[in-house]
This record gives structure tokens, sequence and C-alpha cells, in this order.
């Protein structure tokens, strides 16, 4: 019993710690769907309306050379951490009150952990 | 072309002023791309094509302004479009002047554009045109605005006018009017017929190009659209300076009314919206000792769109309209037989893209009216009634992202068919002549590009 107990909570403890990171794969359907309109991930570091996110975890906030950020971005001066992401994914408008992105944001908290999961492998 | 009566010879000038300058025209302006830096695809379903995604639909409702001026202040587009035509049975006679009654190739248009923001509220869809059939330059659809976004309390609102020339042009829909499918078809084939004013001509009058319109608009929360506004014609002169042609012009009388309301919702992965439009139009021909013509034409649209990761996209547009027609100059003139007429028309249809690059496309369109012996003469059994439709294929590599070609390089392949179950009137021995509806069907085998 003991090694079929600490088996099944073990795959419980890998599950949740997978639902926490998100799945990738699903990561890249909603990237597609949420973020591709306006962001790329190439790594040709292309800028569409919106700046590359090829590399965003852990990049200083307006950073990219040549790209016109909002006055409200330029002075946030915060790194993009997973936790930022995270809330700015949320609510945009919220993070950064007078940014440029049109996007209400994603609610479903699943779903955003899927995105980070993929923005976190665009490096 | 659709219809015949004994006014054709005046309408003639109208209707092919509007078939070479109006029904034609499908656009997506390379220099909105350039502006924006966004690809084709961000606006528009399948690209190059005009069926407007809501990213496509904002930008058009905020004025064309998002984005940078162009280098050179001025934002500059051209394209044109290049096809092959083939009807079931040969055309009575030459499908246009200097051309054969069946299989014809043609350079169909080129345009140039003035599209895209001027300054921080004023942008602009301004196209001139060169046809390849009538082989003339003219102005053709026109839509310039001002718009500003405000907010009032907590609610997000765009205010804005649109100085145009055609109804419908400034329509950030695409089920009704110059941007309803089919976007593209032949200029000397058989296509979906445009039986009412609101769709730019019918039987007697045209007002595509013909007139001068500014409507007031607001979009309001990203989900309710209204706008309110009117139109007046354009003297033989004028037109003829912008290369219309003197004869395009149209006895309209006063001001013409026009509104507009939808609700539209963006969830993102998929988004729809439902409409109400409509026109007042009345024509007062100087010859007609004050007896006018009026028209008055309603209708009600849908759309929705699923564009999930856009790698599979299916979209459904439908349209119905009721024109009521008192005719009372065209009685006088002994030109109908009944003073008051209704037709009835209708668009449906659905469209799959994979990848936001090979599309099918099935649109079924009809319409239907009263019988009128004199005012369809040339019918058998004097009745307009014509029903079809058109199906399109077509592959557009260009305009996305995964595009690896020049970025300046954009264009679309397709083949596009249109057959008739009934026309003007009857599927068989429609003009008394022995012609039956299915004659005219139209093979269309088109090259659009755009720079």
């Amino acid at each position: 019993m003991k090694p079929r107990l600490l088996t099944a909570l073990s795959l419980l403890v890998v599950s949740l710690a997978a639902s926490a990171a998100g799945d990738a794969g699903r990561g890249a359907d909603s990237f597609d769907a949420n973020c591709a309109e306006c962001h790329s991930v190439a790594k040709t570091l292309k800028n569409k309306k919106g700046p590359t996110l090829f590399g965003i975890v852990g990049r200083p906030s307006a950073s990219i050379a040549g790209f016109d950020y909002s006055p409200a971005l330029k002075a946030a001066g915060f790194a993009w951490s997973q936790e930022k992401l995270d809330a700015y994914v949320t609510a945009p408008k919220k993070l950064v009150p007078e940014g440029k992105m049109k996007f209400d944001g994603i609610a479903d908290a699943s779903e955003r952990a899927d995105l980070l999961s993929f923005l976190a492998e665009q490096k | 072309m659709s219809l015949s009566s004994r006014f054709a010879g005046f309408r003639a000038p109208l209707v092919i002023a509007a078939l070479l300058l109006s029904a034609t025209s499908a656009h997506a302006l390379p220099s909105y791309a350039r502006q924006t830096e966004q690809e084709c695809v961000s606006c528009h379903v399948g690209a190059i094509g005009p069926q407007l995604t809501p990213y496509g639909q904002k930008f058009k409702i905020g004025g064309y302004t998002d984005g940078k001026i162009a280098d050179w202040g001025i934002p500059l587009s051209a394209h044109i479009i290049a096809g092959a035509t083939h009807t079931n049975k040969d055309q009575d006679g030459p499908a246009a002047e200097n051309f054969k009654s069946n299989d014809n190739v043609a350079i169909q248009e080129v345009s140039g554009f003035v599209g895209g923001k001027l300054s921080d509220h004023v942008g602009t869809f301004s196209q001139v045109t060169l046809s390849g059939i009538e082989q003339r330059v003219g102005w053709d659809n026109i839509d310039v605005r001002y718009a500003r976004e405000l907010k009032f309390g907590t609610t997000d609102a765009v205010l804005g006018v649109s100085l145009n020339n055609s109804p419908t042009v400034q329509d950030p829909f695409n089920t009704v009017g110059v941007w309803a499918y089919p976007y593209t078809s032949s200029d000397l084939g058989f296509g979906a017929p445009s039986n009412a004013l609101l769709t730019g001509e019918n039987a007697l009058y045209g007002l595509g190009q013909n007139v001068l319109g500014l409507t007031g608009y607001a979009f309001i929360a990203d989900s309710v659209y209204a706008e309110l506004g009117g139109y007046r014609r354009l003297n033989g002169n004028t037109l003829s300076r912008l290369g219309a042609g003197r004869d395009s012009a149209v006895p309209l009388t006063g001001f013409t009314p026009y509104y507009r309301l939808a609700y539209t919702k963006d969830f993102n992965h998929q988004n729809l919206s439902l409409g109400l439009i409509g026109l007042n139009s009345s024509f007062k021909p100087e010859d007609g000792g004050g007896a006018k013509d009026k028209f008055k034409d309603i209708g009600l649209d849908a759309s929705y769109q699923f564009l999930g990761t856009r790698k599979h996209i299916g979209t459904v547009n439908a349209a119905y309209i009721r024109e009521k027609q008192t005719l009372d100059y065209t009685l006088a003139e002994g030109g109908a037989d009944h003073r008051s007429q209704t037709l009835k028309s209708y668009n449906l249809n659905a469209a799959y893209y994979f990848m936001n690059t090979y599309g099918a496309t099935v649109g079924l369109f009809g319409s239907k009216g009263n019988e009128d012996a004199t005012l369809y003469a040339d019918n058998r059994l004097a009745r307009p009634n014509t029903t079809g439709t058109t199906v399109q294929l077509d592959w557009t590599p260009t305009g996305k992202e995964s595009f690896t070609g020049p970025a300046w390089l954009n264009y679309r392949l397709a083949l596009q068919y249109t057959a008739f179950s009934k026309y003007d009137g009857a599927k068989s021995d429609y003009d008394g002549t022995g012609r039956k509806a299915s004659d005219n069907n139209t093979l269309f085998l088109y090259l659009w590009s755009a720079l």
C-alpha cells in the first residue's frame, strides 16, 4: 500500500506542478488566438503593432530598441517576471493604466498559465 | 444587365458605371499594413480580401488612423485585378466594347489609392481606377474620415464622420452593398444582381459613385455601432471631371437619409454582429413635371466569425433587404404598369479558410419582385426574380508572418463560379428567345495583386 500511496502522491504533486506551470502546447494555441495578431515570437525579433515577445520572460519592460512604447510603460521600470506577465495578461490596464495595448485580458487562470508556459519557451 | 425595361436606354450608363467601378471593387491596402505594422490577415479573413476581422472593423471605425503616418506623408497603394471569363453560352453580343461574346481575358482594373492616416484623427480610403474594360479613368470608392476616441465615464467610444461617395462604402461589416460577397466578380460575365439602391443600383437608378454623402457615427463600448447621415446628388459636370461620366448623374432630390444600427460582440476566438440598415431616396427627372420615383430600403443583416487560433476560420454573413418603390414618374412616363412595387433580396454566404491561405466560400443570392409587364418588358414572365449560387476557391499565400517573400508582394489566385437557377423571372426561356438562366453561369479565374 505504502509504495502505491507514495506513487499516487508523487503523481499528484507532478500533476499540480504541471498545472501551475501550464501546458506550452495549449499555450501556443492561446498565443495564436489572443496575441499573434499584434505580437511575434520569431527569433528574428520581429516587431508588429506590439513588440516582439521572443525572450520576454525576464526582460526589462519597454526595452526593445526602436519600438514606440507608451510613456506609461517606459516609466514602469519593472522586469517581465512570470508574476508581472500574469498580472498584465489578466488585465493590462490594471497593471499599466495608461498603456497602449488594446486587449481586455484573459480571465481564465489555467489559460494564462498555459500561455506563460509557452512564452517561457520562447528564448 | 439583369433587368430590362423600356428605361434601359437611360439607366444603362448608370449600370455600366456601377458595374465597372463599384461591384467589382474589393480592396485591402498594403499601405494600411505598412502604417500599422500589421499583416493583412490581422484585418482581413484570409487576406487580401475585404472580409474584416474585429481588428479591421475597429481600424476602419477609428478613421484608418491607427499607426504612424507614412514616411513620405501620403499613404499610397495600388492594385491590379486580371482575369479570364467564360459563360455557359455566348452572350447575345460582345460582353463589352472591344471584347468577344465569350471567353475573354482582361486586365479588369488597375487602381491607385490614398489609403491610411493623414493626421492624428483623419484617414482615408480613396481610390482612382483605370477600368481595363471601359478603358477610362475615374474616381472609385471614396471614404474620408475624421474619428476620435473618447471616454464617457467608464465607457469607451469612438465618434467620427465619413465623407463618402456610395452608401455602404463606409460600413464596417461585410454583409450589405459595396463590401458584400462576392468581393470581386467578373465585369465580362454575369454576377449576382444588385437589386436595391442600398446595394448600389436598382432597375432604374444607381447611387454608387454618383453621389456625395456625409454620415456621423458612434461606436460605443466596442459593441454598439450607430450611424446617421445622408447623400446628395452630384451634377453631370462634376461627375465628368471625376471621370464617372456626365451621364452618370442621377436626378436625386434633396437629402437622402441613410441610417445604420448594429450590435457586435468580439469574444476574441469568435465574434458576431446583428444589424439594421436603411436608405430613403427620391428621384425627380426634369421631364417629369414634378413627378417623383421614391424608394424606401430597409435591411437586416448578421454575421458570425469563428477565428480560433487562425488555423481554421469559418464565417457566415447574411442580409435581407426590402425595397418599397413608389414609381409616380416612371408610371406617368409609361415605364411601369404599377405605381407601387416591392423588391426583396437576400444573400447568405459561408466561408472556410485554412491557415488564412486556402479559402472556400459558398454564397446564395436571390431577389423577388412584383410582376410588371412594362417595367420588366424584356422578361418573358415580367418579373425580375433571380436566384443563384456563387462558389469561390482561393489561394492567398501572402500577407501573413509565415510568408517569406518580399513584404510588398501581395497576391491572390481565385476561381469563382456563379450558377443561376433563375434569371429575370424564369429558369428557361427567360427573355423569350430561348435563353436559359444556366446559360449565364459564369466561370471567372482571376489574379489580384496589391502593393
